[in-house]
């Protein structure tokens, strides 16, 4: 179990008489305060367990995460387990909501998708070696709190066959480092260039890392789904079979 | 939890830091404080607004952006079948967008401030910077610059860059000339500069050689009353060594002052120049052409569609593969393909065009910006088509009415007069709006009582007052009753109805008219109550080297009217040349006020009076000195019909105001519109917070306040119609709000929505679409902080202790807006093959007294609220008894149905891990009857069985908004029958099984809460 120090304590009374800040040193808190780099080095994979909400709509939702990059997310309607963005780490998958069976993501989707892989658990963790890049912008208010804004720009993406960047931009609370909204420009779609905002929330603790426990996202700023998670399990058993893409999807009872 | 204990501590500590813990309204920002408070945007976007000036992206043909006259920059990822915006932080008012043609992807310019001079020109705020691609744009200076024609940077050094600046529009300026940097814009050095009156129009580089520049030069001024194009000091100016040296280039040139020139250098052969004259006579105005890169010139062609209002139409574009294919701007826009000799207009579309681009891959297609949006084309100009989600209408003034949903009325530049509604099923799109007016609209007014509508044109020329039920139209507009007495009107009107009188009407001239029969009679109420300076009305030698005598600069003029809702016979008047008058007897007697007014320029324009409606005496009036290069905000209250006035400006505001409204219920709640957006203060004026949730830093002309629905509805110089819904919590802001952990903010009982209704989402792919207003409940609180650390949930009990809805929290720090549509959870359904569509009706719950329960970390706060059903659905109480018990029996069915199934899908796994094929068989075959086993959820379909056939029924009967009727009487008997005989059956064979194997199993109320 991690426990935050009190060195952090001062650390962060400090930074309210604002002292410059890099983006490295705001990283730094924020590993620090969420447990540690270590802790999250040492994590293999995550399954969460919750409901989605979108508008008043509630469902049941898992996730899966591993540390190679294959996941899914899985979603329960009338009892019947709808998986969306598999990745069994070659093939992105997704089940059709008419047919009821599992369809590749296009080549570029894959492609693009195959870029995040490196991002467990955290896309700002050894960001230098991923070929990142970070740069604190400044400060902002985000959802009324003041925040560090800082860029991230990935690995570029193909976009219908152009390359574009794929930046996006977090806020870190200045109170307690942990970032409290991602804002970037839907790339693909028909939502193409339209501003997208993730907000993060009610972080809590398991096995010594904090994670946000409720997700909210925002297309143009209309709230248009939110995870709230029940419980999270580090490193858990999975079996490779969940991500494997059916090539005819097996019958569920 | 131990961790999270150290983080509260950590907490509690930061908190007790001097100075953080109390938060007042001085200190609180709008940021931190609005929260969830949110614009929303009804466009129109069908005639959309005034574009000054479009760019295209040097490599890739799918990027155009849009520089527009009053509603920021948009970009186009698809060719120009749609744009966003993505510069709504800054003012909106656009001069240029450029792109570093070395990398155009990531570095883009935006010059500020609308280079196309009409009257109504909003103001630019300096020169920005985006070097990621236009998320983020940073100032990089000219802060007073105020127009910006041009950007060049060179396409062989990023660093390099040339702006042109035409500079201030109402008075003298330095800040004028070609600016050159060498270090990517952290430093500018003036190249050329003639006079504090002559600003660069146009700049144009050799893209052969980058040391080779080409700058017009322009002497131009504006007033309140007059425009004045042209002087010695216009000059077309050619530098050969990247700035340092101009020469003037007028070999072939007209004689006299020049006027506003433009230039182009043909991309395909550089040799090639092309301008565009102003002159002092007709016969030398025109298109000049150049072939030895400026040595000389000849004169080519003066058709109307070349020399028409130079200082509103002025660029030309040359086809980048063809130096003989020349564009110019103007009322149709005209091209050429003899090398300007001869030229033909362009398709039809919105006239009064101001910029052209071709597309980089086929000459083919252009955009082209007008008055009214953006057009491409992909026949070579023939056919143009409209860009159909460009909201950027600029309004002028705007009314609203008191239907259900209320309308929005209101006057736009050279787009004519339109209402249309707030809120509409599907969102609010073009073909929910009317036209009630052409030319430019202004003021549109409905009648208080009758489906009236008074609407105007430009100057009063025609002041329509139109029938809406029967489609009759009369001109009404005041004439004059004396040969000798001219009546002067300015631009845009002043008209306003009274609240007293339904069928009272006023106009204004330089007098005050009233009509008490809608306006076919009208009497004068007033003497003259401008200044009547005669040095202020020539308005026929406007225009300088071209006439320009539209109108637009009438002046001493009354331009508010503000009858009190107290008292009919006080009435307000302001002026454009200043004077703020007043009668308190219905028009016998005048007083001005003006003297009164201390800090306040003279002459300064007053723009609106806001009777107050909480006291007769009380007034405040919104001065805008612009016009006399002021660009300061003036608001002043008096509550004592004028005799003294007290400044409610303080620290914070920018941007000259327009327009101020008082809020109905608390008169320290004011809201103030300016050129750069809106600020609402909550202390009567000691503390103004700027508004930017969803609110572009557009320039707010006009402001009104629905009184049932307590919707801001601001009508913007750039972006439409813009509402904040319901601004009734900010009434309840005060120090003890601000300092409290959780503060829910008063609900009034809140209909149902029992509405339907359909909208075809047709042509919405490309044509925007305004956001309505919400139709659920919304629960609104005030959180002292952000919550990030630990768990927050917000659940609805009704009164008897159940949860019916568990929704998800709004966390940010200010007011959260929660929206609840009414409905309880949907029922769980029985597990099939495929889905059952029925079981997604979740029903709405019971009028009723309700608690929102807010749980964060150990603490829980509540709040009642009340539901009414919706008056619009008369449905009796024994009438909706019976579809709420019919309805609640549906829903238990569909659940008990869910659970039998359940429990039949353990039994059949058991039977059959055990060989019990018997059993399984039985159970397999009752199950076929129950749920759907086969199929898909499209054509795949298989035939319903009993799952599906009470999933449509309880569908049908929750979502009417009628009683069952008789026919899902009788159904509702068949599918009861048919699920006790299944129930029966199923539960001899669980029973029977059950003895030989026993088989834990849920209870009913663990395999609902199971997920």
């Amino acid at each position: 179990m991690i426990r935050l120090k009190i060195a952090l304590l001062f650390i962060a009374c400090a930074t309210l008489s604002v002292q410059a800040q890099t983006a490295d040193e705001i990283l730094d808190n924020y590993f620090e305060n969420i447990g540690g780099k270590e802790s999250l080095n040492s994590l293999n994979g995550m399954k969460m367990k919750g409901v989605g909400k979108q508008q008043n709509f509630e469902f049941p939702i898992e996730i899966v995460q591993m540390k190679d990059g294959r996941q899914y997310f899985s979603a329960d309607i009338q009892g019947k387990q709808l998986k969306q963005q598999v990745f069994d780490g070659t093939v992105l998958w997704s089940t059709n909501f008419m047919t009821m069976k599992a369809e590749k993501s296009d080549a570029e989707q894959t492609a693009n998708f195959k870029l995040n892989t490196n991002d467990f658990p955290d896309s700002f963790m050894d960001y230098k070696e991923k070929g990142y890049t970070v740069e604190l912008l400044g400060k902002e208010t985000m959802d009324g709190a003041e925040t560090f804004k800082i860029k991230l720009v990935k690995e570029p993406l193909m976009v219908d066959g152009k390359e574009e960047d794929d930046i996006s931009f977090y806020y870190f609370d200045t109170e307690n480092f942990v970032p409290i909204v991602v804002e970037s420009k839907i790339t693909t779609g028909p939502a193409k260039g339209k501003s997208s905002k993730s907000t993060m929330s009610d972080y809590q603790e398991v096995d010594g890392i904090y994670f946000p426990f409720s997700t909210s996202q925002y297309i143009d700023g209309n709230l248009v789904f939110t995870m709230e998670m029940e419980n999270m399990e580090l490193n858990p058993e999975v079996d490779d079979a969940v991500f494997a893409f059916p090539e005819q999807m097996t019958e569920e009872k | 939890m131990k961790t999270l204990s150290y983080l509260s501590l950590l907490f509690a500590l930061v908190l007790s830091v001097p100075g953080q813990a109390q938060q007042t309204l001085e200190s609180v920002s709008g940021k931190a404080l609005f929260g969830d408070m949110k614009a929303r945007h009804i466009g129109p976007a069908l005639m959309s607004g005034r574009i000054n000036d479009m760019e295209v992206h040097p490599t890739n043909s799918r990027i155009i952006y849009a520089g527009t006259a009053g509603g920021g920059v948009w970009r186009s990822n698809d060719a120009g079948t749609t744009f966003n915006p993505i510069f709504d932080e800054h003012c909106q008012s656009i001069g240029a967008v450029a792109l570093d043609p070395n990398d155009p992807d990531k570095t883009i310019y935006v010059g500020t401030g609308e280079t196309w001079t009409r009257n109504s020109v909003s103001v630019g705020c300096g020169l920005f910077k985006s070097t990621d691609g236009g998320s983020n744009f940073n100032k990089i200076g000219f802060e007073n610059s105020e127009r910006i024609a041009n950007i060049i940077v060179n396409p062989k050094n990023s660093n390099e860059i040339y702006v042109a600046v035409l500079g201030a529009l109402w008075g003298d300026s330095e800040e004028r000339g070609v600016f050159k940097s060498t270090d990517g814009g952290a430093t500018w050095s003036k190249q050329l500069y003639v006079d504090g009156k002559t600003g660069c129009a146009d700049l144009a580089m050799d893209p052969s050689d980058p040391n080779t520049l080409y700058a017009s030069m322009w002497e131009f001024r504006r007033t309140g009353w007059s425009f004045e194009s042209g002087g010695k000091n216009s000059a077309l100016y050619k530098s050969t060594d990247a700035g340092k040296t101009w020469n003037k280039i007028h070999k072939g040139f007209p004689e006299g002052n020049l006027g506003r020139l433009a230039i182009a250098v043909a991309p395909s052969n550089p040799k090639v120049l092309y301008t565009v004259i102003e002159a002092e006579k007709d016969e030398r105005k025109g298109i000049y052409r150049s072939d030895n890169a400026g040595e000389s010139w000849e004169q080519l062609n003066n058709d109307f569609g070349i020399t028409v209002r130079p200082f509103y139409f002025s660029r030309l574009s040359v086809d980048p593969r063809d130096e003989n294919v020349v564009v110019k701007a103007g009322y149709s826009g005209s091209i050429s393909r003899d090398g300007g000799k001869t030229f033909k207009n362009l398709g039809r579309m919105h006239s009064d065009i101001h910029d052209i681009v071709f597309s980089i891959k086929d000459s083919d297609i252009m955009y082209v910006g007008t008055d009214g949006g953006v057009y491409r084309t992909w026949d070579g100009g023939t056919t143009m088509e409209i860009v159909q989600n460009l909201p950027i209408s600029q309004f002028y003034h705007i009314s609203l009415d008191d239907a259900k949903p209320y309308n929005v009325y209101g006057g736009l530049q050279d787009n004519g007069s339109w209402y249309g509604p707030s809120s509409s099923t599907g969102g609010v799109e073009a073909r929910d709006w009317n036209s009630v007016g052409y030319g430019d609209g202004f003021r549109v007014l409905k009648h208080p009582t009758k489906n009236i509508i008074y609407s105007e044109m430009q100057g009063a020329e025609n002041v329509w007052r139109y029938d809406a039920d029967n489609r009759l139209v009369k001109t009404i507009e005041p004439l004059p009753k004396d040969d000798e007495v001219k009546l002067r009107f300015n631009w845009n009107p002043p008209m306003a109805v009274s609240e007293h009188q339904p069928d009272r009407f006023y106009m204004a001239s330089q007098f005050l008219h009233r009509s008490e029969d809608m306006g076919d009679t009208w009497e004068i109420i007033s003497p003259d109550l401008t200044t009547n300076d005669p040095t202020k009305q020539n308005q026929e030698d406007s225009g300088g080297l071209s006439m320009d005598n539209s109108g637009a600069e009438n002046h001493t003029t009354i331009f508010t009217i503000a009858e009190s809702s107290l008292d009919e016979k006080v009435i307000w008047v302001g002026t454009d040349d200043g004077n703020v008058q007043v009668t308190q007897d219905g028009g016998k007697t005048w007083s001005n006020t003006t003297a009164n007014i201390t800090g306040l320029p003279k002459n300064t324009w007053c723009y609106h009076i806001e009777a107050s409606v909480f006291d007769k005496g009380t007034a405040y009036a919104v001065f805008d000195g612009h016009t006399q290069n002021d660009q300061n905000p003036y608001a002043y209250k008096t509550t004592d019909f004028g005799k003294t006035w007290t400044n409610i400006i303080s620290e914070g505001v920018e941007g000259f105001a327009r327009n101020i409204q008082e809020d109905y219920v608390n008169p320290d709640l004011l809201f103030l519109g300016t050129e750069f957006g809106l600020y609402i203060t909550m202390d009567g004026g000691k503390n103004w917070k700027k508004f930017t949730n969803n609110m572009p830093a557009v320039a707010v002309h006009f402001i009104d306040l629905q009184k049932t629905t307590n919707d801001l509805v601001m009508g913007t110089h750039g972006r439409g119609i813009i509402i904040i819904d319901d601004i009734s919590p900010l009434r309840e802001i005060n120090g003890e709000v601000l300092n409290s952990n959780v503060h829910f903010f008063t609900s009034k009982a809140t209909p149902i929505n029992e509405k339907g209704g359909f909208s075809g989402s047709f042509g919405n792919e490309t044509e925007f679409v305004g956001s309505s207003k919400s139709t659920g409940v919304q629960l609104k609180y005030f959180l002292k902080k952000r919550h990030t650390f630990g768990k927050m949930s917000l659940d609805i009990k009704d009164e008897q202790g159940n949860i019916v809805a568990d929704l998800a929290p709004g966390k940010a720090k200010g007011i959260n807006i929660v929206t609840w549509n009414a409905n309880k959870k949907l029922p769980k359904t029985a597990k099939g093959k495929t889905f059952t569509f029925g079981g997604f009706t979740a029903p709405k719950v019971p009028a009723g007294m309700y608690t929102a329960i807010l749980k964060k970390g150990k603490d829980t706060f509540e709040h009642t609220f009340e539901l009414v059903y919706d008056e619009a659905n008369n449905l009796s109480m024994e009438d909706r008894k019976i579809k709420n018990d019919i309805t609640s029996q549906l829903y238990d069915m569909t659940q008990d149905l869910a659970y039998l199934i359940y429990e039949m899908d353990e039994i059949i796994q058991s039977a059959e891990s055990n060989g019990n094929t018997k059993t399984a068989e039985k159970l397999n075959s009752l199950k076929e009857t129950l749920v759907i086993t086969t199929g898909d959820n499209y054509v795949g379909s298989a035939e319903p069985q009993l799952r599906e056939k009470m999933a449509k029924l309880y569908s049908k009967v929750a979502t009417s908004y009628d009683k069952p009727t008789a026919s899902e009487m009788e159904n509702l008997k068949v599918i009861s029958s048919r699920f006790e005989t299944a129930k029966a059956d199923f539960a001899k064979i669980k029973n029977k099984y059950l003895k030989k194997q026993p088989l834990e199993l849920k209870t009913f109320d663990e395999f609902l809460e199971s997920k």
